[in-house]
């Protein structure tokens, strides 16, 4: 349970700091260990960040096929959804929406770069390049 | 050594839960030595609600604790401690001027924050999460050392950094919350504050009279689960069923969803006021903690694995009803005890 090597997580700067756990054992004692993750535990984590990296993939290929805009790459990019990033962003739900259709993107002004940009980041540059 | 530099001798201890990991080192700071599992217990961090029409990380939302600034605000008022709490601080240079100011005059500061951008937190960890506690007690130049209890030894952060996390955006936006201690009464009614503490937990457990919070959200939760494979197809029922599980054993929960927690301080509870029912309790409360680990690992490895989805789900689900009604036995047996 206690080793360096966690081999749940797949990701090398995972799972590098001590943690306080709680156990209790039948016969009433509660006890506290400072401790790395169990393998379970670790699973559970890594699990949720396989998905991210595929939703993040999918949402590339999509881009680079013309789908849908940057804006929507880079809030999987940043493990946003649209509603969140709305509350990021500080632009309503609807017009973040629209904004992932690609023609919709190609005609924002500045000033709503300017607030996505921030939002993730990165510079305007970045955004409508999509790198 | 400028003026700009001051560092207050503060304590570090590790601790399970963020938040009432720093309310009893900051209690213990002021004077009043309080264990972690004590401050929980009597701020009532317990909780349970499953909420499925809102989505974190992209699964139902469900939560083992209570608000935010709950367990401050609770366990200071059921301790009598004299504190401040400042919210909604609109101007980010206020906020950190107030900071500056408590640091000076040597008032070691806890704070909400938001994970995302928080430089040294664990990887694994970093999601959009904004309801991290942390202890601001020292100032260095352009630096603050930072007590977070998910970390063994104390952090350093820079001033950007730390306004970007005080002023993270998203659900439950932090904006800049801040609390410390004035004064402190070093020996409190602990009995009273204990009393009142099992009160309300039991309250918001099982007398709430709405279907989606304390024991019924749980049975709740449990009735869905075997809907999930049928409703979204395997994957999504398998990322749904892994974030139940992230919510109860991650995130510096110590496990079980805080029941080791509860469980440890009923029993230290029941030690200090000579109180044999409130050991049984605690006792019943450690084998329903153990329960929820079970239910974890075995949730982990059908995530895993992915074989017989239906059957599996339908396995979990009644584990979790038996839960649940082991729960609800627990806070029965509290609601009687006469303290």
């Amino acid at each position: 349970m206690e080793n360096n090597q966690n081999p749940g997580f797949k990701n090398k700067d995972f799972g590098q700091s001590k943690e306080l756990f709680y156990y209790y054992q039948d016969g009433g004692a509660f006890d506290k260990k400072i401790g790395f993750h169990s393998e379970d535990d670790a699973m559970i984590l890594q699990q949720a960040w396989d998905l991210f990296q595929e939703r993040i993939e999918e949402a590339r290929k999509r881009m680079q096929a013309g789908e849908i805009s940057p804006i929507a790459y880079y809030m999987e990019k940043n493990l946003l959804d649209p509603l969140n990033l709305s509350m990021v962003a500080g632009i309503s739900i609807w017009r973040v929406k629209r904004h992932f259709k690609p023609r919709i993107f190609g005609c924002l002004n500045e000033k709503t770069l300017k607030k996505y940009a921030t939002a993730f980041n990165i510079s305007i540059e970045q955004l409508k390049k999509a790198e | 050594m400028d003026k700009n530099t001051h560092i207050i001798n503060y304590t570090h201890r590790q601790a399970g839960h963020c938040e009432s990991g720093a309310t009893s080192n900051l209690f213990s700071f002021s004077g009043l030595e309080i264990s972690e599992q004590m401050t929980f217990g009597v701020g009532n961090g317990l909780f349970f609600s499953y909420l499925p029409f809102l989505k974190l990380q992209f699964a139902p939302m469900i939560t083992f604790r209570n608000f935010p600034n709950m367990v401050f605000k609770k366990g200071t008022e059921n301790l009598g401690v004299n504190a401040t709490v400042r919210k909604n601080i609109k101007n980010p240079k206020d906020a950190m001027d107030a900071l500056d100011r408590n640091i000076m005059n040597g008032i070691p500061t806890g704070m909400q924050v938001g994970v995302f951008k928080l430089t040294f937190f664990p990887p694994e960890y970093r999601m959009h999460y904004n309801m991290h506690n942390l202890v601001v007690f020292g100032k260095e130049g352009n630096y603050y050392h930072v007590s977070d209890t998910v970390m063994e030894t104390p952090q350093v952060i820079s001033y950007d950094d730390l306004v970007q996390v005080r002023y993270a955006k998203g659900a439950f936006a932090p904006k800049g919350k801040m609390y410390w201690i004035n004064s402190i009464n070093p020996n409190p009614d602990f009995k009273t504050a204990i009393r009142k503490g099992i009160k309300r937990t039991v309250y918001d457990m099982i007398k709430i009279p709405f279907p989606l919070v304390g024991v019924k959200g749980i049975r709740w939760m449990a009735r869905d689960l075997k809907k999930w494979p049928v409703k979204f197809g395997n994957d999504k029922a398998s990322f749904y069923l892994g974030q139940i599980l992230r919510m109860a054993e991650d995130f510096g929960t110590g496990g079980a969803g805080y029941r080791y927690i509860y469980g440890s301080f009923l029993k230290e509870a029941g030690t200090m006021l000579n109180n044999d029912g409130l050991l049984e309790a605690s006792d019943m409360m450690g084998k329903t903690a153990n329960q929820w680990r079970e239910f974890t690992y075995i949730g982990a490895r059908n995530c895993k694995d992915r074989s017989k989805p239906e059957e599996d789900y339908g396995m979990l689900s009644k584990m979790l009803i038996e839960i649940a009604n082991n729960e609800e036995k627990v806070y029965k047996k509290l609601d009687k005890i006469i303290l």
